[in-house]
């Protein structure tokens, strides 16, 4: 009884260990890439106008601000792209990237494609997209 | 059935703790990396708070590889920090392996030289 059991119940216990795994790998992901826009987004911000910082004192984002964020956010996921359905250039190029220059602060809003196979598999749901927003002022 | 589920129950425990190592030294990475572009590169500093941070997450400093490349930058130069560790993983009647895990952040220098 015990042997058929274990036999009738073992790929449920495996699917559930496989999807836990999965969830768990495609939360580590969400939070690296959060991690990434974070860092972007801060780099960004620092990147001051140094003439205007000069003549007048005020933090006053840089031109090449969201230029900044997307180069540093690609930078940022390239460790992540195995997980990725797409290159990190092709997701910081789909990034939303709002730059107020007064007060100085940065927006980033991107969604992220994520592999997730086995979900695919079960739910068929190969690709699951991740939102992540970050903003940073400077202050 | 048990000689099933333990080792389901430990890789799982096991797993979830490799992921929150994992989070942990990414989070201390990218600190480490801000402190970095601040001081325009490598310094005793960074290794300093790298070493607390890891210690406080209850990963042993001495056993982490840190790479600072380029080790001096000048103003917005970028600045990579990679961190290596190896976390042990070990589940009963299956195998103990240790696990790579490898975090970097990259970030532009912050100091105008």
């Amino acid at each position: 009884m015990s042997a058929i059991t274990t036999i009738a119940a073992l790929p449920l216990l495996i699917i559930v260990l496989m999807t836990t795994l999965e969830l768990g790998s495609l939360r580590v992901v969400a939070a690296r890439a959060r991690s990434a826009a974070d860092l972007a987004v801060l780099v960004a911000v620092n990147d001051q106008d140094d003439g205007e910082l000069q003549r007048s004192g005020t933090l006053v984002a840089a031109a090449d601000a969201a230029d900044v964020a997307r180069t540093v956010f690609a930078a940022n996921l390239d460790p992540l792209a195995p997980f990725l359905a797409a290159t990190p250039a092709d997701v910081a190029a789909d990034a939303a990237i709002q730059v107020e220059p007064r007060p100085a602060t940065v927006h980033l809003r991107v969604t992220v494609p994520v592999r997730t196979p086995l979900f695919g598999a079960l739910f068929f749901h190969p690709i699951t997209d991740v939102a992540v927003q970050a903003n940073g002022g400077a202050r | 059935m048990i000689t099933i589920l333990i080792p389901l129950l430990f890789a799982v425990i096991e797993f979830g703790d490799v992921f929150q190592r994992w989070l942990a030294q990414e989070s201390a990475t990218v600190q480490v990396a801000r402190y970095a572009g601040e001081l325009g590169g490598d310094a005793p500093e960074v290794r300093a708070l790298l070493d607390g941070s890891l210690r406080s997450s209850g990963i042993d400093p001495s056993a982490a590889t840190v790479d600072v490349t380029p080790a001096r930058v000048g103003w917005r130069e970028p600045l990579t920090v990679t961190v290596r560790t190896n976390a042990m993983v070990a589940i009963p009647f299956l195998f103990s392996a240790a696990i790579p895990l490898r975090t970097s952040a990259v970030v532009r220098g912050e100091l105008a030289r």
